[in-house]
């Protein structure tokens, strides 16, 4: 029973960082309708930031979190308004491919100015943790879900709350009709882009105080951003985070098979996101558009 | 253009100059050429660069021997690179384009067992010997090829040292919880340890394979702290080592003996971990502490000298580089042997080869695997890598039990 416990414990703390990256993912391609290849590119971008940030002044890793996402929104929002803008209507192909190009590019400035050595973020309380009857909480990890938690809600708060917000969400669905509106379309594009940036970041700070990272460490995550948005659903923040987490679970449960069965947690997840693709094809939470 | 043309018969003048002023003796001969395709981006960019390090550092010191010396000529060596993005089939397709296009006269290996293996049908098909140095799966050599060598020990030793040290330790340690990353590497490493576990009086209570390059193995970790094993052993790669031994910390999972195939070794496990590195154990292919007679090239110290003069910042050398630089020297010993260029001769030069280096005894098996040298047992304490076993060329005692973590 222990053991069960602790499982779905460490399912639950591994599903927040998916949400975290998630989110930034699902908000990108509901708006803009970019699947950002990009993105575990700007993830990683946020975690060297951090670690470079607390190499050099010793700042606790999570006092850097709101420097990553304010570095991150303004560098998604040049790189939306300078260059993905310019083919934002062009068929999805384009969009892969330019975003694919972007990964690459900064995967390889990143290799430059960093070189493939891996680095992480060690503090003085890494790896400690609440011990619960010998049931363990990493306090990283659980600070961590705690963020991710807060970051999708903020996100949530400001897509439905405010002026900007409701103007991202008039142009997810409709364009053109935004457009007649008087909604400056490059601007909310921008900021939207600028967004997803801004969580990616946040991402990327916690990954750093939680797993080793290189420059090509990002490339999973974006593979993992897509499965749990699919998993939750498309256009909801909400959904994201259900998404996330739901990964995380079925990820430690497959990885806890005994023997080589193991070796198929990256299979099994995948399995369950086709099976809800199948029988739920909006995803667990999300609504048919 | 007549100009340009000037300027350039200008400038190999002057290098003629500078060569014939150097200290070598005997006429120039033409330069030989070496390829090796190797992983500069992508996942294996940190191991395919210690690899490139090696590689540099020999090619560096002998042509400012004046080259390798053929019938009393000595031949300038120059090595071509193509970055096979860390693929294992981009590598053999530059593996071939590097014999055809750039006319390679002889073959480096690439870096990870995967790439070694797809690069060895080529040098097989186009009858060009490779000498590698960071392939050691079995799977490789079992083939039957016979252009292909490997300077290292094979994959099944890796772990086997740390067994035969935890034989020797006081109380001894029985129970081994085995992780294994799933590619064939891997794989033969957690076999060796399967195989050889029980003729020491040890036994393997769980075995648990994940996926290659996975970075969440908490679950994996809580597997092995249910059977509260004496023994954690993980055959994986650099960043699978990390993430393990993160996760154990953060699961509080308490074990005699943390040992880890590659990881260890390199410089990143102790800055990226900093003091809860300590105590780790690792099998290495070579230590910059271990005692070996050089037969030619540079005695162990000297060769740490010249890569910390190389390579200012990174420390001492790892177990890579040294290796790297072994096949060079194999190469180059087995093509002084056969006093020819001649690819069959060299092959069969290399077959017969039995010589010590500053990284120990070179000598190939008839599958043309270097069975013949042992592996050695590293462990980190305070902060440094220190060599504990086998006794002989060992530095430092084990530090034994490691404490658990609350007590550290």
């Amino acid at each position: 029973m222990a053991d069960l416990v602790q499982l779905v414990i460490i399912g639950l703390l591994a599903g927040g960082i998916y949400a975290a990256v998630g989110v930034g993912f699902s908000l990108v391609w509901g708006v803009l309708n970019i699947v950002n290849l990009a993105h575990g590119a700007l993830v990683i971008v946020g975690a060297y930031l951090t670690w470079q940030i607390f190499t050099a002044s010793g700042l606790d890793p999570f006092l850097t979190l709101p420097i990553d996402a304010v570095a991150l929104f303004a560098f998604g929002y040049v790189v939306q308004r300078g260059v993905i803008n310019r083919i934002i209507r062009a068929p999805l192909l384009f969009t892969f491919l330019l975003t694919f190009g972007l990964n690459l590019i900064a995967v390889n400035v990143l290799l430059l100015i960093f070189k493939s050595d891996f680095r992480s973020v060690t503090t003085a309380y890494s790896g400690a943790g609440l011990d619960l009857g010998g049931i363990v909480v990493p306090y990283i990890r659980l600070a961590a879900l705690g963020i991710a938690l807060l970051v999708a809600a903020a996100l949530a708060l400001l897509l439905n709350r405010t002026r900007v917000g409701l103007a991202i969400q008039a142009v997810g669905s409709d364009r053109d009709a935004a457009q007649l509106v008087g909604i400056d379309l490059r601007h909310a594009y921008a900021v939207t882009y600028g967004l997803g940036a801004a969580c990616a970041g946040v991402a990327g700070g916690l990954i750093a105080m939680i797993q080793a990272i290189t420059p090509t460490a990002g490339e999973p995550y974006t593979l993992q951003a897509f499965v749990v948005v699919i998993l939750g659903g498309l256009g909801r923040v909400s959904a994201t985070v259900v998404g996330g987490l739901v990964f995380g679970l079925v990820e430690a449960f497959a990885q806890s098979i005994p023997g080589s069965g193991s070796v198929f947690a990256n299979a099994i997840a995948f399995g369950v996101m086709v099976l809800v693709l199948v029988t739920r094809p909006q995803g667990l939470l999300g609504r048919l558009r | 253009m007549k100009k340009h043309i000037l300027a350039l018969l200008a400038v190999a003048g002057l290098v003629t100059l500078a060569c014939g002023s150097g200290s070598n003796q005997g006429a120039q001969g033409s330069t030989i050429v070496l390829g090796a395709p190797l992983g500069l981006t992508g996942s294996l960019t940190k191991e395919s660069a210690l690899t490139k390090q090696g590689y540099d550092l020999w090619l560096d010191w002998i042509n400012k021997q004046g080259g390798i010396n053929v019938n009393g000529t000595k031949h300038p060596v120059t090595i071509k690179y193509y970055d096979d993005t860390s693929n294992a089939n981009q590598s053999a397709v530059l593996m071939q384009k590097l014999i055809t296009e750039d006319k390679a006269n002889f073959l480096l290996g690439p870096y990870g067992s995967a790439a070694t293996a797809t690069d060895a049908a080529i040098a097989e098909q186009n009858q060009i010997p490779m000498v590698e140095a960071n392939g050691a799966a079995q799977s490789i050599f079992n083939q039957g090829y016979k252009y292909t060598f490997g300077v290292l020990s094979p994959a099944n030793k890796y772990l086997q040292g740390v067994l035969d040290m935890a034989a020797t330790l006081n109380p001894k340690p029985t129970k081994i919880a085995m992780l294994s990353a799933d590619d064939n590497f891997s794989l033969e490493v957690a076999q060796g340890v399967n195989d050889y576990a029980t003729g020491l009086g040890m036994q393997v209570v769980v075995y648990k394979k994940y996926k290659n390059g996975a970075t969440a193995l908490t679950a994996e970790v809580q597997a092995a702290k249910a059977v509260n094993p004496d023994i954690v052993l993980n055959s994986g790669h650099l960043a699978e080592a990390i993430a393990i031994h993160k996760a154990a910390k953060e699961q509080k999972l308490n074990a005699k003996i943390f040992a880890y195939s590659v990881g260890p070794s390199t410089p990143d496990f102790i800055k990226s971990l900093g003091k809860d590195a300590d105590y780790v154990y690792d099998g290495s292919q070579w230590t910059p502490q271990v005692k070996y007679k050089s037969q030619f090239y540079l005695s162990v110290s000297d060769y740490v000298a010249a890569y910390k003069a190389k390579y200012p910042g990174e420390g001492d050398p790892d177990y890579h580089v040294a290796e790297s630089t072994a096949a060079c020297l194999a190469l180059q010993r087995a093509i002084e042997k056969a006093n020819s260029l001649d690819a069959k001769k060299v092959r069969d030069a290399l077959a017969a080869l039995d010589v010590t280096t500053f990284y120990g005894r070179i000598k190939f098996d008839s599958r043309g695997i270097n069975t013949f040298k042992p592996m050695v047992v590293e462990q980190i304490q305070g902060g440094e890598h220190h060599t504990v076993f086998p006794s002989d060329v060992a530095d430092k005692q084990p530090m034994y039990p490691t404490p658990s973590w609350d007590q550290r």
